[in-house]
């Protein structure tokens, strides 16, 4: 199930928990059925062995302190005997490979590991409906594809029906039977993957692979949805071109413009923290005015803390991190000034304030500043104007991210760092907040930010460092990076490999490898004729 | 860093117990010490929890637990003699001050002051030993049959704490790059700074509580009466600990009847030792608590003993049906 922000994705899914009404109260029309009998008539005990749920955040769905006991959790409120309840948690914890976790506190396992054990705690229920909502939103790419490769299993398997619902479709649409788009909280289109894609085709969404939409408007007829069928194509449009006459499709190296101003320096950065793990060996960094540098990899890997050390908020434990040349690494325990502005990862530990508004003078007074209009600006440009006076904790988690994002950028800071800020937003917000920080590095401003989305890095930033185990491994302009990489590609990059090692993005697959393959359409066409 | 204060697997003996066991054992330990009044007592007291703490490697965090102790154990040793007059052996006359009346120490009372702050060392012990041994998980399951709801409550509780000292540094760093200096200002500002922390702190979680609500429903929490899943092993050496203890509490509150394990500080201080039967019973209270530090050790040291408990499991094991 697929759809953008509000479209009434999570709200269905809710209601085929039989979560709605029974959890949220409202209004409400119409039926519910579960295998013939309606759903609100069903004892809910029975419901909860029929269908089971999993939802985004792993983090706020532990109940109990030990991994065995989150197991039993739901078995207990069944009311099943203790013989049966060894039995099923054995089962499971032995189908998810939790041996190891058996002991461990839940608060120690990472992200990956928690919604692993929030879908155990679900399937020792047995159900026959797995219902989850978004659940690899708040996960690495890797913990994240673990998790699908899981569900892909239980469905091939196992045999459970599973409905899914995901704003990262690159990932699962091949897994598919049927596709649902949501639209404004209607169904908008209901088919198989090929439908679906058609359809967004059609009416010009973003809500499928890349590598179906570059095909698609490429006029092909059938559409690819993984890399393996997209290469397949391609292979066969190039493959009466004669190897040696082959356009060479490489790009001449962008000329590096010379002269730029220096911002930010990070001169041989270590870190430890105080439980002894050091996070952070050797770092050298620089970032120049109005430079837009994404870090990318895997999770542990010291990336927050980077920008922790970057932004002031720890302190190197060797090393210097130099703002225009004053070393930030001085002040210790207080705020770098205004010249810094920061966006963590939870926005919800920005606002608390009564209104929107309030959230960006309370900034603005901390520094001693005056609202000179700015405070108007930014809300407008954030299209959060028109919530002004409403409270900050009664908008929609993308909205409250441009409010804390608002809340920092009032002072008109030279250098913006943010800890993943894609983190769960739907194509339309990723692409509004990647145009919206392009915006502010064309005045100036530096962009420093942490992502595990390659694809939006591919798309917007202009250098990419990779980050393993504590320390650089790879830092340059994107094309350089990314472009090299095999792994932390974008799925066009994967698609155009060998074919041309610079492609990372649609625009400019489109733009290149896209005449190509027209002519040679056109040139068939010609032939047949 | 706190982690080192709160329960860690670490495979040793003394957590494999059955949470009846050590909580039957922590228990009694907190009973004698409260009990006993006569320092030889409450120091021999001291001496078995440290001996047990050490046998799970829990002196890192008993020292974190002493650092704070120490400070409280001298106040009590100060505050007692200069607010109670009623020892005899006046060792000091001070000026009269008001309130207090006429200072006057006297060494009874510095006596007392020191024989509780050496039971307050005791009851601090025994509940970093607490920490150390009984996975908190375990000991809430042995209570959650009678009372389930109560149960959960506390589990969830001690679930969040650790998401929420994370959650709260992750929102100081967040306030103090927009401008929020924690350190400077007048006290009262620094506490308008603090209370907003805890503000933010608040809403968040009141809205993660919905969340983590709807997955008690849907996990069907509250569909009718719940059973109570437990793995916890019932192991002969469970029976001797518990044996042990009871053998503990039995000989102390004998002796405390018989005028053994007590001590008069006011108005002069008793003699320490009242004949023989004080020894006999300290040394008999003391030997039953130490049944589970001497079985540790040898657990640890002595193959033959750890081979010995393995096969009697062992063999229990064959012998159920």
């Amino acid at each position: 199930m697929a759809g953008e922000s509000g479209s009434g994705k999570s709200s269905l899914a809710r209601v085929l928990a039989g979560l709605i009404p029974d959890f949220y109260g409202g209004r409400f029309g119409g039926r519910v059925y579960y295998q013939g009998c309606e759903m609100r008539g069903i004892d809910r005990r029975k419901l909860a062995r029929q269908v089971g749920m999993v939802f985004q955040d792993p983090e706020k769905q532990l109940v109990m302190t030990g991994v065995e006991a989150e197991i039993a959790f739901g078995l207990e409120n069944l009311g099943l005997p203790q013989k049966e309840m060894f039995r099923r948690v054995a089962e499971v914890i032995s189908f998810l490979g939790l041996t190891e976790l058996r002991q461990e506190f839940t608060a120690s396992l990472s992200g990956g590991q928690k919604q692993k054990l929030v879908l155990a705690a679900v399937l020792a229920m047995q159900p026959q409906v797995l219902i989850l909502d978004e659940p690899t939103s708040q996960l690495d790419p890797v913990a994240a594809e673990d998790f699908f490769n899981l569900v892909k299993r239980l469905n091939e398997e196992m045999g459970f029906t599973i409905v899914l619902i995901e704003q990262r479709l690159e990932r699962c649409f091949h897994l598919a039977d049927r596709v649902v788009i949501m639209e404004g909280g209607r169904v908008a289109q209901d088919g198989d993957p090929d439908q679906a894609a058609r359809w967004a085709v059609r009416s010009g969404t973003l809500l499928i692979p890349p590598v179906a939409r570059f095909f698609s408007m490429l006029g092909f007829s059938s559409l690819p949805v993984t890399v393996k069928e997209g290469r397949k194509q391609l292979r066969q449009s190039f493959s009466g071109w004669p190897v040696s006459g082959r356009p060479d499709l490489r790009k001449e190296p962008t000329s590096c413009s010379t002269g730029q101003t220096l911002l930010v320096e990070v001169k041989n950065l270590w870190f430890t923290y105080p439980n002894g793990r050091e996070t952070l060996q050797d770092i050298n960094l620089k970032v120049n005015a109005g430079e837009f540098v994404a870090i990318l990899g895997e999770n542990g890997a010291g990336k927050s803390t980077l920008l922790k050390n970057m932004v002031g908020l720890l302190q190197p434990g060797r090393g210097k991190v130099l703002l225009d040349g004053s070393d930030l690494s001085k002040n210790k325990g207080r705020h770098p000034g205004r010249q810094v502005a920061y966006l963590s990862q939870n926005p919800n530990d920005y606002l608390f304030q009564d209104t929107v508004e309030d959230e960006l003078l309370f900034t603005l007074k901390n520094f001693g500043m005056e609202d000179d209009g700015i405070v108007a600006e930014l809300l407008e440009e954030l299209q959060i104007g028109c919530h002004r006076r409403v409270n900050p904790r009664d908008l929609s988690s993308g909205e409250r991210q441009r409010v804390a994002l608002a809340s920092v950028l009032v002072t008109r800071p030279d250098l913006l760092v943010l800890d993943e800020p894609t983190r769960g937003l739907d194509y339309r917000l990723k692409a509004d907040m990647g145009s919206f920080l392009t915006r502010r590095v064309a005045a100036g401003v530096s962009v420093v930010l942490v992502t595990h989305d390659v694809e939006f890095a591919a798309e917007y930033a202009s250098q990419a460092i990779m980050m393993f185990a504590g320390r650089i491994v790879s830092d340059g302009a994107k094309h350089e990076t990314l472009g090299q990489s095999v792994f932390y590609s974008t799925q066009i990059g994967k698609l155009c490999r060998g074919f041309s090692e610079d492609i990372l993005t649609f625009d400019e697959a489109m733009e290149r490898i896209g005449p190509l393959l027209s002519v040679k359409t056109v040139a068939r066409a010609g032939t047949l004729k | 860093m706190l982690d080192k204060l709160f329960y860690r697997e670490k495979g040793l003996f003394l957590q494999s117990l059955h949470p009846l066991a050590a909580l039957t054992y922590l228990g009694t330990l907190l009973v004698l010490a409260l009990a006993f009044t006569n320092p030889l007592y409450l120091l021999g007291i001291l001496l078995v929890v440290v001996l047990a703490i050490r046998a799970v490697d829990g002196l890192e965090a008993w020292e974190s637990y002493l650092k704070i102790v120490l400070f409280m154990m001298v106040l009590v040793m100060i505050i007692n003699p200069l607010v109670v007059h009623a020892g005899q052996t006046i060792i000091w006359h001070g000026p009269r001050v008001p309130v207090f009346g006429r200072l006057t120490i006297s060494l009874e009372a510095i006596c007392y002051g020191a024989a509780m702050s050496v039971r307050l060392l005791d009851i601090i012990s025994v509940f970093c030993l607490y920490n150390q041994i009984v996975h908190p998980d375990k000991a809430l399951n042995l209570f959650s049959r009678f009372a389930g709801k109560s149960v959960l409550v506390i589990s969830l509780a001690t679930r969040m704490f650790p998401a929420m000292v994370r959650e709260l540094e992750s929102i100081r760093g967040v306030q103090q790059m927009r401008g929020v200096d924690f350190d400077k200002g007048s006290a009262k500002e620094k506490v308008r700074k603090y209370s907003s922390l805890v503000n933010i702190l608040l809403l968040s979680s009141l809205e993660d509580s919905l969340e983590i609500a709807e997955s008690m429903q849907a996990r069907a929490f509250g569909s009718g009466p719940r059973t109570c899943y437990t793995r916890n092993l019932w192991r002969p050496r469970d029976v001797l600990f518990l044996t042990g203890s009871a053998c503990a509490l039995g000989a102390g509150i004998w002796g405390l009847l018989h005028g053994f394990g007590g001590f008069t500080f006011y108005p002069q201080l008793d003699y320490l030792i009242n004949g023989p039967g004080t020894v006999a019973v300290l040394l008999i209270v003391l030997f039953s608590l130490s049944i589970p530090v001497i079985f540790s050790w040898g657990w640890q040291r002595c193959h033959y003993l750890k081979s010995k408990i393995y096969f009697t499991i062992i063999r229990m094991l064959k012998d159920r049906p």
